[in-house]
């Protein structure tokens, strides 16, 4: 600790924020220089969770790798095995019928949302408050209901298959989702009440931040925190894969860029979900829902890449094969990653405080980051 | 004459080789193979045409390894695969003055391939313990390692011509 024995030095001092802290939700280690209560630097230190999974996509088939991709971002485990699996086809040019893109859609959209429940209650819960995640885990519950009775699990679904998914939908899916959307509608009122006119709410996050398009470029931002500054990019809309192309959707943006405006652009997220999974349930295709692949998948020499938009942002993933059924090199892009290499940047001068509310906002999900 | 074939000229005078691939079957739209010292113009380049970065890495082959540059446009179609191999000494110029999210990109590939990037601020471990900054795990052994032309796209009959019958 330093005393103030002058005017002219910078008196400043570490901090050790994590791994074990809470507000950094998972292993995550920032070593900040402080003064008093200002962050002077902050430079996050990684790798406490690193299991190098790429080098585990290079030592199995593409197919025993399934299972690894929904522990990236076990938040939203579908929507990482779905890049992966669309990889896999793109690569092997193999045609999945339009049913099990519905059920990709559908599901995808669900984890999605869950995502962002889960995301709006640690994110009030780091600012301390305790109330909403009791609701938004009451919320996000019915999701985990849903997806349990066709996935199996709860959390690392590992439900897609190449070519496919896994098993079709039934009609009580279909009437509990159904009265999920209805439900998560009439919350989205209690939310408005709750937080979003919060006082002190809207104080704590307002203008503590600027997150800028060029600096999303520098940084490669992507997601609702490169939508929150005005840019309406979505890999959903931008480079349509799987069968999203053919539901009628907004991408919700802000214009400054702040928390404040990424936690609008998440919850207007949500509600374009909901009409997603309605339109899907609409006009769910009949018809099988996983064509037959080889036992051994060989994939044909040469590099692909896949990208999706998971609830934080751009997921990539890039493949190179030399023709056997083992990927030669399997790149992981993860968007946590990049979105949280502009922390040093962002929070220079910002008080403590504060500096949690930009974690939360970043949404950070470490076993992503890691890898 | 649209932006992308203005871009795909100015890219082939960096030089560099640059070819328009199909999506469907890719995932991305140009690629560019150059050498390492037209990295940092190719960076520029992109830098001044509101391209973002969407990662930086490498896969190791013969006769050198590759460092892999892939960027994307908020506004274009257009995301670009740019394969560079890293000259014989192992480096490679660095891009994090121009694209500041390379600097972790770079510092991971550091980890995992040795690639030392010429003129990064802070080349030091990223994912990995310090203790085990020369461990390089994602290199190949021995045995393992493919030449080039092992993972090209091999120039089939049906895979050549689609290609070949758009640009016509």
């Amino acid at each position: 600790m330093t005393t103030a024995t002058g005017n002219q030095d910078r008196h400043s001092f570490f901090l050790n924020m994590g791994p074990q802290h809470p507000s950094t939700h998972g292993v995550l280690r920032i070593l900040l220089e402080m003064d008093g209560e200002y962050v002077l630097e902050a430079e996050p230190v990684l790798g406490y969770g690193h299991r190098i999974q790429e080098k585990m996509g290079e030592s199995r088939t593409w197919k025993a790798f399934m299972p690894n991709t929904s522990r990236l971002d076990y938040v939203g485990a579908l929507i990482c095995t779905h890049g992966y699996v669309g990889l896999i086809e793109r690569m092997a040019g193999i045609e999945v019928p339009p049913r099990a893109e519905y059920i990709r859609v559908i599901t995808s959209e669900l984890n999605r949302i869950g995502s962002h429940l889960l995301w709006l209650g640690a994110f009030l819960l780091d600012l301390g408050a305790f109330t909403p995640i009791m609701y938004t885990f009451d919320d996000r519950e019915q999701i985990l209901d849903i997806l349990e009775d066709v996935t199996g699990s709860r959390l690392t679904y590992c439900y897609y298959r190449v070519g496919g998914v896994n098993r079709d939908i039934d009609e009580s899916f279909i009437e509990k989702t159904r009265d999920f959307i209805r439900r998560l509608r009439g919350r989205f009122k209690i939310y408005q009440d709750l937080i979003t006119d919060n006082i002190i709410f809207i104080k704590r996050v307002r203008d503590i931040v600027r997150f800028t398009p060029d600096m999303a470029r520098r940084y490669g931002l992507t997601g609702p925190l490169l939508r929150s500054t005005g840019i309406r990019y979505d890999i959903r809309k931008n480079e349509p894969y799987s069968a999203y192309s053919e539901f009628d959707f907004e991408v919700p943006v802000g214009t400054t860029g702040d928390c404040m405006e990424a936690y609008q652009v998440r919850i207007r997220e949500m509600e374009q979900c909901l009409r997603i999974i309605e339109q899907a349930l609409d006009r769910l295709p009949e018809g099988p829902v996983l064509v037959k692949t080889p036992r051994k998948l060989k994939l044909p020499p040469g590099d692909a890449s896949f990208s999706v938009e998971t609830a934080r942002g751009e997921l990539a993933y890039y493949l190179v094969s030399d023709g056997s059924d083992v990927p030669y090199r399997l790149k992981i892009r993860s968007p946590c990653f990049s979105n949280l290499s502009l922390l040093p940047e962002v929070c220079r001068d910002m008080l403590l405080s504060d500096l949690v509310m930009v974690l939360g906002t970043l949404d950070l999900v470490i076993p992503a980051i890691d890898r | 004459m649209d932006e992308t074939d203005r871009l795909i000229d100015d890219l082939g005078g960096l030089p560099a080789a640059v070819n328009r691939v199909d999506y469907r079957r890719r995932g991305f739209h140009l690629e560019v193979l150059l050498n390492a010292e037209q990295v940092r113009k190719l960076a520029g380049m992109l830098r001044d045409r509101e391209f973002y970065l969407s990662f930086v890495s490498a896969v190791h082959l013969l006769p050198a390894i590759e460092v892999l540059y892939q960027f994307a446009s908020f506004a274009l179609p257009c995301r670009i695969m740019a394969r560079a191999a890293v000259t014989e000494g192992g480096t490679m110029p660095t891009i994090s003055d121009m694209f500041h999210g390379a600097n972790w990109h770079e510092r991971e590939t550091r980890d995992m391939f040795g690639v030392v990037f010429t003129g990064h601020p802070y080349l030091e471990p990223l994912l990995l313990p310090e203790e085990d900054a020369d461990l390089k795990p994602l290199l190949k052994a021995e045995g393992e390692l493919k030449t080039v032309d092992k993972i090209s796209a091999q120039p089939k009959k049906d895979a050549a011509e689609p290609p070949a019958e758009e640009e016509r």
